[in-house]
């Protein structure tokens, strides 16, 4: 799977958690999850869980940690599924 | 579980060791004002101390405390529910080390002061994860090597004044399935005059408090098991607060 296409998932996956919709049509690899796009800490968790359904893969707590970006979460899906 | 850093092994020994050598002066005191100055009492006290006391010279491993969390003082009315002023004095070691908001506790450099003392390390509630997880892992270290802690089991103060089945700290979840053999001990507390969520309790309103020894299961593993975790410890107090309100006299 390339990065392109999990990005398009990834996108999709947050796009309901998100709280800005302005920060939502200018999404890049470079938004904030927490920050621009104002995903609640707490709902953070449950993005990631998404990615783990979504892409069947399990992430660990220290993975979870270097999740800021959309394209930290691009890369730690990349890194899981090949 | 992950190591710390020996500097920050070091500088955790030095705060508890602070902490312990003024106790006597700030635990005393802190007891002092809740009990006469905000006329707080805690029902049943000398019961709930003795049960509290009988469990932790019984238990054998890692106990992290998760209590509901209703106003800003609720870990110091923990404490002081539990284990009363001078036992904690005398157990300085069996004190919790607890997590407040750093923009409630420690944003000024005097309370800052007071929150180091008191065997507290600040965190950003809703910060990077990253910045959460060092403050996390060392409350794993502490509590692999016998200490205790403390930690609000919803992700902040109840906003419906009833537990929130939907707001979950996610770090309880996660220092549970790190620390080995760690248990949770889920205190549910709350002044009978406490309607929702507040600052601070009603001055000289009572205590109701109650605890129970509880240790999750879960079939997952990683984040999704530290998830697992944190929403059982949240709904085994959810029970315990349904035995508050079906208490005779008490409406929710």
């Amino acid at each position: 799977m390339t990065k392109d296409e999990i990005l398009e998932r990834v996108i999709e996956i947050v796009r309901p958690y998100a709280k800005d919709d302005d920060a939502m049509e200018v999404i890049s690899l470079e938004t904030n999850i927490l920050q621009d796009l104002k995903v609640n800490s707490a709902r953070l968790v449950d993005v990631i869980l998404a990615f783990e359904d979504e892409f069947d893969i399990e992430v660990e707590d220290e993975d979870a940690d270097a999740v800021d970006t959309v394209g930290d979460a691009v890369e730690l899906i990349h890194g899981k599924v090949g | 579980m992950p190591s710390l850093r020996t500097r920050t092994r070091l500088a955790l020994l030095v705060q508890r060791e602070v902490g312990r050598l003024t106790a006597v002066l700030w635990i005393p005191a802190l007891g002092f004002m809740l009990r006469f100055g905000l006329r707080y009492r805690i029902q049943n006290a000398a019961e709930l101390r003795t049960r509290y006391r009988a469990l932790v010279r019984e238990s054998d491993g890692p106990v992290l405390i998760c209590a509901n969390h209703l106003t800003m003082i609720d870990s110091a009315l923990v404490a002081w529910a539990l284990g009363g002023s001078w036992w904690w004095v005398f157990n300085y070691r069996r004190m919790p080390w607890n997590l407040p908001e750093y923009t409630n506790f420690a944003s000024h450099w005097f309370n800052r002061v007071l929150a180091w003392i008191a065997k507290c390390l600040p965190i950003v509630r809703g910060g990077k994860r990253s910045e959460v997880s060092g403050v996390l892992k060392c409350i794993q270290h502490l509590l692999s090597k016998g200490e205790t802690a403390l930690i609000f089991a919803e992700g902040g103060r109840s906003r419906t004044g009833r537990i929130q089945l939907d707001s979950i700290a996610d770090g309880v979840g996660r220092i549970m399935s790190s620390v080995r053999g760690c248990q949770a001990l889920c205190v549910y507390l709350r002044g009978d005059r406490q309607e929702s969520w507040s600052t601070i309790p009603v001055r000289g309103d009572s205590f109701y408090v109650d605890f129970e020894l509880f240790k999750p299961n879960s079939e997952h593993s990683g984040l999704r098991r530290s998830r697992d975790f944190a929403r059982q410890v949240v709904q085994q107090l959810a029970t315990m607060e349904e035995r508050y309100f079906s208490r005779s006299g008490v409406t929710a």
